[in-house]
């Protein structure tokens, strides 16, 4: 379980977020919808560690305090990060991608294992492991991404934006992917533009609006919202 | 003549790889353009010198106490003089600038402390000075064994960096610092291993250099400079690129001083710098924009 309060990123006066709380627990897809400069990415940031949080953020996860850790300690605590552009290491291979997602202490022991899970996930990867990562398409790097991101044997994922840029066939592959990471146990935190995909497979939802969280609730009664119908899902308002 | 020019170039070139190896670790995986790395050569140079002449430790076992003594001493340097210098630059490129001007600095203080140890006369022992006939030439029985040494020290990192997981783990924060963080890997501490890993590798290299060159206190900064030529001939923190250029250069050295004129040799080299500038500024082996 993943509990966030008090949680505030600002660069010099302005205030990308402000005040965020929110929970994800396991075995659950939590989407945050946002518009563009909502302050989404910010937020994932704060959360694995690689952008600094205003003094007071709360980050629990399973009991324990991250808001202190530096970012690879927060890997190691079992948050893992898909950033905004994927962050692979494109002159590296697929394999080599993979292996270093293992660095973490916590994911050598169930190494091999993990590998044949997102191998089993995502079976175009097993053809590609000796290819630079740079080399495959979008599609793929974000495969890499979250891959790599599971091998850490994570029990929070953390997506930014993985839909970005991805054919619609490619789109509902991830999506239809992160379902299944669902039942393995981990919860996902997913942040998008695409909301009508993602409050598809999600559970639950936090609507964020320059910075603040104005709106949450189960998906299905996020889908039907007009608001969020008119905001995000781009319904025609009187379709009379 | 030419196979007596090409074995005395390959010999020169293997140094300028193995030392040009270790600066390319310090600035592709810890971004710290080390501008005293030439004077941990000459350092290693003395001491090795020192445990032989007057110790009488022979230079191969020499180098088994003087590498690891730089390795250590190396990742003291970059806890105390440049870890403070990563926590407050803001970007790499801040980081850069400023290591740039530390280690300027540095550079002054081992320099200065060599020439109050050894003055600034030329030094040199005889070791395994012995002439082996290699196809119909000479060549000093030294000579070999340096070039072997850096042959073998060079595949073991090369082996290292690329098969195992902790080498993989400093390539991927010489290729992407930010992302290393999200596979767990603390990123100082990364940096320290590879700074203090370049210093052991450019102190196994003086030793090497010791073993058939003459130097004195002074020479350190012109194996800095060849170092870094041989680095960016290369592609920052290409292994192969700086094996590749550094052989290069050390037979431009060798033929153009055989045949045209030693006066040159210089001249010859930068002349190649300034190519591969103009027409790969990435480097042989480097990636456009990084």
């Amino acid at each position: 379980m993943l509990e966030i309060a008090d949680l505030s990123v600002s660069y010099g006066k302005h205030r990308a977020v402000d005040n965020v709380a929110l929970t994800v627990a396991q075995s659950e897809i939590v989407v945050i919808l946002g518009a563009n400069g909502s302050g989404k990415t910010s937020l994932l940031k704060a959360i694995g560690g690689i952008q600094p949080a205003a003094s007071g953020a709360r980050i629990m996860l399973a009991g324990a305090d991250l808001s202190r850790l530096r970012a690879h300690a927060i890997v190691e605590a079992g948050l893992a990060l898909v950033p905004e552009g994927r962050g692979i290491f494109g002159e590296l291979t697929v394999r080599e991608n993979l292996m270093l997602g293992a660095y973490a202490k916590r994911a050598r022991a169930g190494e091999a294992e993990n590998l044949d899970r997102v191998l089993t996930l995502f079976p175009r990867l097993g053809e590609r492991l000796a290819q630079a990562a740079r080399t495959m398409s979008g599609g793929e790097q974000q495969m890499v991404a979250i891959g790599r991101a599971l091998m850490s044997a994570p029990d929070i994922l953390l997506l930014d934006e993985p839909s970005l840029g991805l054919s619609p066939l490619m789109c509902g592959e991830l999506f239809g992917a992160l379902t299944r990471i669902r039942q393995a146990g981990i919860g996902v935190l997913l942040v998008e533009q695409n909301a009508k995909r993602s409050l598809a497979i999600a559970d639950r939802g936090y609507l964020l609006e320059n910075g603040r969280i104005v709106g949450q609730g189960a998906a299905a009664s996020l889908q039907k919202d007009p608001a969020v119908q008119r905001a995000y899902l781009g319904v025609a308002q009187s379709a009379v | 003549m030419f196979v007596e020019a090409l074995l005395t170039g390959i010999t020169l070139g293997g140094m300028y790889a193995l030392v040009a190896m270790g600066l390319t670790l310090q600035y592709g995986v810890a971004r710290i353009m080390n501008l005293s790395y030439g004077e941990i050569l000459v350092a290693a140079a003395f001491a090795v010198f020192w445990l032989f002449t007057v110790a009488g430790f022979n230079p191969l076992i020499g180098m088994a106490m003087v590498a690891p003594a730089a390795l250590v001493i190396n990742w003291v340097i970059y806890r105390i003089l440049l870890l403070p210098l990563v926590r407050r630059a803001k970007t790499r490129d801040a980081l850069e600038v400023d290591s740039i001007l530390a280690t300027f600095g540095l550079l002054f203080v081992v320099q200065g402390v060599m020439l109050v140890l050894f003055g600034g006369a030329y030094y040199s022992y005889s070791f395994l000075a012995i002439p082996v006939d290699v196809f119909g030439v000479t060549i000093a029985a030294n000579r070999l064994l340096a070039l072997a040494f850096a042959a073998v020290i060079g595949l073991a990192l090369y082996i290292g960096l690329t098969r195992t997981r902790a080498g993989t783990a400093l390539r991927a924060v010489a290729v992407d610092p930010v992302s290393a963080q999200l596979v767990a890997i603390d990123v100082r501490a990364a940096a320290a291993i590879a700074f203090a890993l370049g210093g052991g590798l450019v102190a196994a290299g003086g030793v090497l250099v010791s073993m058939f060159l003459t130097f004195n206190a002074n020479i350190g900064v012109v194996f800095t400079m060849k170092a870094l030529i041989v680095v960016i001939m290369g592609g920052v923190g290409n292994m192969l690129g700086a094996l590749v250029a550094g052989l290069i250069l050390g037979l431009t050295e060798t033929f153009v001083a055989t045949w045209i004129d030693p006066g040159l040799t210089l001249a010859a080299t930068y002349s190649i710098f300034l190519i591969i500038l103009l027409v790969r500024p990435q480097g042989l082996f480097g990636r456009g924009g990084r």
